[in-house]
């Protein structure tokens, strides 16, 4: 099973999406801001990192995401938003947003998993 | 004269004649005056417009022709005649080059004096219609004139720019207004626009020019211009037609509409942060009650109580946030009448307190009142006065330490009413002093961590501050407490 790094301000949201994968035997890190959360991913190395876009910040998570990349960190990284539709911004998989899906809150725990699982069953085919 | 009597002048020195020719015309109608020489003539002659004047060639003192010249100098529209018994193909062409209008040779009959009066007097009327014509039509010209300059300048002075190009990409016309909405320091009548223009603006031209039947529409485009695209323009190009209806050019209104974007991008941000913050909490809720209904997850009772607790907690902050939101449109609508009254702020401070004494209890906190006496009275919303203390209390609640204090002022400062609320709570960082009345902003640092708010409350209470022309300050030290000061006018009347 894997290591699961969530970074999100929103503490119910945490433990929600924590609780889920926990049952699917992953193990689960959290943080509550890009700080936090960038240094649990270079300390502890995730297998995923499910990332929050809006934080302290509108565009928190994006950056960070970038930082990420820029720095060679690969890790598979799933996108939390919930207004892409009202912003207008219409997120896509592509060079500008380097992450590697997107999901619209609220999710339903199935989809967590299998968008989780995908992700995870990608970086092994790689 | 024209409907009335004609004005005639007899200039004669023969006594006969004069009395002769005055008594027939004015038996035939006319007005008639009489000189006996040459000075008197023209004296008479000069001193009133005379319609048709009838001169004696020879007269002792002073020659005819000098006496036609005078008078014609002085009235050039009153017909001359020269009368004369010696009458000479020479003298008649002088006469006529000085401004006679006919030769009368001497002795004449009645009939032929009256027909060459008559047709003088035609003369006189046609001299005073195209004098009348001339003049309207000089009045006309300068009506005209004047049109144009007056509105030159109007389109000189308007606020939008306007730029007249022609088929060849030629400046026609343009205005100052254009020149600064354009970023062009100068433009010149019949230089070639092209490339001068931005891009968006150049394309739709060319879509004009390009189309084989002028429809008169607008075409209208947004662009920005300037070095750093601090201006935001928006431009209609219209064709304007050649009155056979072919084209002759486009003329371009371009109008500022900076302020308009930056409007909207606030209110889209606005609209994003509703969203977010609405959808927040809904996502939390959706997310621990799809775990509680997922029979495989199969958690406890005691984490389903929790995640139930969590939910109810979550969406009372929903309905706060809702309450605010209608709160900040119904002030900015409008729509509710104020019900001014003499409100107390001391009153409604204490009843605010009783509201929060549970959560001042819970955290331990002291509350000290300094309220001056003989506080005067204000005229305003209770409502209103009620919400902007409810909020400024509960965040120095909220945001207070374990067995902190708040202490309360009420005091008067000249003409102000002034509201001191201090507490000993997580202070602010410089930088999120300045934030901080703005909608949905919430200092977000380890210390306020796990504090809910829905980021609208000071929002909320700047805006009353403001409606009743107060102001509010904010001082605070990060880790120490923070002061807000509210004054508020007092307005005895």
């Amino acid at each position: 099973m894997a290591l699961i790094a969530i970074i999100d301000d929103d503490l119910d949201i945490l433990d929600a999406s924590g609780l889920v994968l926990k049952s699917k035997g992953h193990d689960v890190i959290t943080a509550t801001n890009p700080n936090d959360g960038y240094k649990i991913v270079v300390e502890k190395k995730p297998n995923l990192i499910i990332l929050d876009v809006m934080m302290d910040e509108p565009d928190d998570g994006f950056y960070l995401a970038q930082k990420f990349r820029k720095e060679g960190i690969k890790i598979p990284i799933l996108m939390y938003t919930s207004v892409s539709k009202a912003i207008g911004l219409d997120f896509d998989k592509s060079e500008m947003v380097p992450v590697d899906d997107f999901v619209e809150k609220p999710i339903s725990p199935e989809e967590l998993v299998e968008k989780v699982d995908n992700l995870l069953h990608q970086k092994e085919v790689k | 004269m024209i409907n009335n009597k004609a004005n005639i002048l007899i200039v004669d020195d023969e006594k006969g004649l004069r009395l002769g020719t005055k008594r027939l015309l004015e038996e035939e109608g006319y007005d008639v005056a009489t000189a006996e020489n040459g000075e008197e003539g023209i004296k008479l002659g000069t001193s009133k417009e005379f319609d048709v004047a009838v001169i004696d060639l020879k007269m002792p003192d002073i020659d005819g022709l000098d006496v036609l010249k005078e008078i014609k100098n002085v009235h050039p529209n009153t017909v001359c005649f020269i009368a004369t018994a010696y009458a000479s193909y020479d003298t008649a062409i002088l006469a006529t080059r000085i401004g006679a209008y006919g030769y009368i040779p001497k002795p004449f009959t009645p009939e032929e004096f009256c027909y060459q009066i008559e047709q003088g007097i035609k003369q006189r009327k046609l001299i005073l219609d195209s004098e009348r014509l001339k003049k309207e039509r000089e009045e006309n010209l300068f009506e005209l004139a004047s049109e144009k300059s007056r509105l030159n300048a109007i389109i000189k002075s308007i606020n939008e720019g306007v730029l007249v190009i022609n088929k060849n990409n030629e400046v026609v016309y343009y205005n100052y207004s254009a020149l600064k909405f354009l970023n062009l320091p100068d433009l010149k009548i019949g230089e070639n626009i092209t490339g001068k223009l931005p891009d968006k603006i150049c394309a739709i031209i060319q879509k004009i020019f390009s189309k084989e039947k002028i429809l008169l529409k607008s075409y209208t485009v947004q662009t920005e211009v300037g070095a750093n695209n601090e201006l935001i323009v928006e431009a209609a190009c219209t064709p304007v037609p050649q009155p056979d209806g072919t084209l002759a050019g486009v003329v371009i209104t371009l109008g500022n509409i900076t302020e308009f974007k930056k409007i909207e991008i606030i209110k889209s941000q606005f609209v994003s942060m509703v969203a977010h913050e609405l959808k927040a909490p809904l996502a939390a809720i959706q997310g621990f009650l799809n775990i509680i209904l997922n029979v495989s997850l199969n958690i406890d009772k005691e984490k389903e109580k929790d995640y139930l607790k969590r939910s109810v907690s979550r969406l009372k902050s929903l309905t706060d946030l809702v309450n605010d939101l209608l709160d900040i449109s119904r002030m900015e609508i409008k729509t509710k009448q104020r019900e001014l009254e003499d409100v107390m702020l001391a009153d409604v401070v204490n009843s605010t307190l009783q509201f929060l004494e549970l959560e001042a209890k819970k955290k331990n906190l002291t509350i000290e009142k300094q309220f001056e006496g003989n506080i005067p009275s204000i005229k305003a919303d209770l409502n209103e006065i009620t919400r902007m203390v409810t909020n400024l209390l509960s965040n120095a609640c909220k945001y207070n330490v374990e067995n902190g204090k708040i202490i309360i002022s009420i005091s008067v400062l000249q003409n102000y009413l002034q509201l001191v609320v201090k507490d000993t709570g997580v202070g602010l960082k410089a930088e999120e002093k300045t934030k901080l009345f703005s909608e949905f902003y919430r200092a977000k640092n380890e210390r306020t961590r796990g504090i809910s708010g829905t980021g609208l409350g000071l929002s909320i209470v700047k805006r009353i501050v403001d409606s009743y022309h107060g102001s509010i300050n904010v001082e605070s030290e990060y880790g120490v407490g923070t002061s807000f000061t509210i004054k508020l006018p007092i307005n005895q009347n």
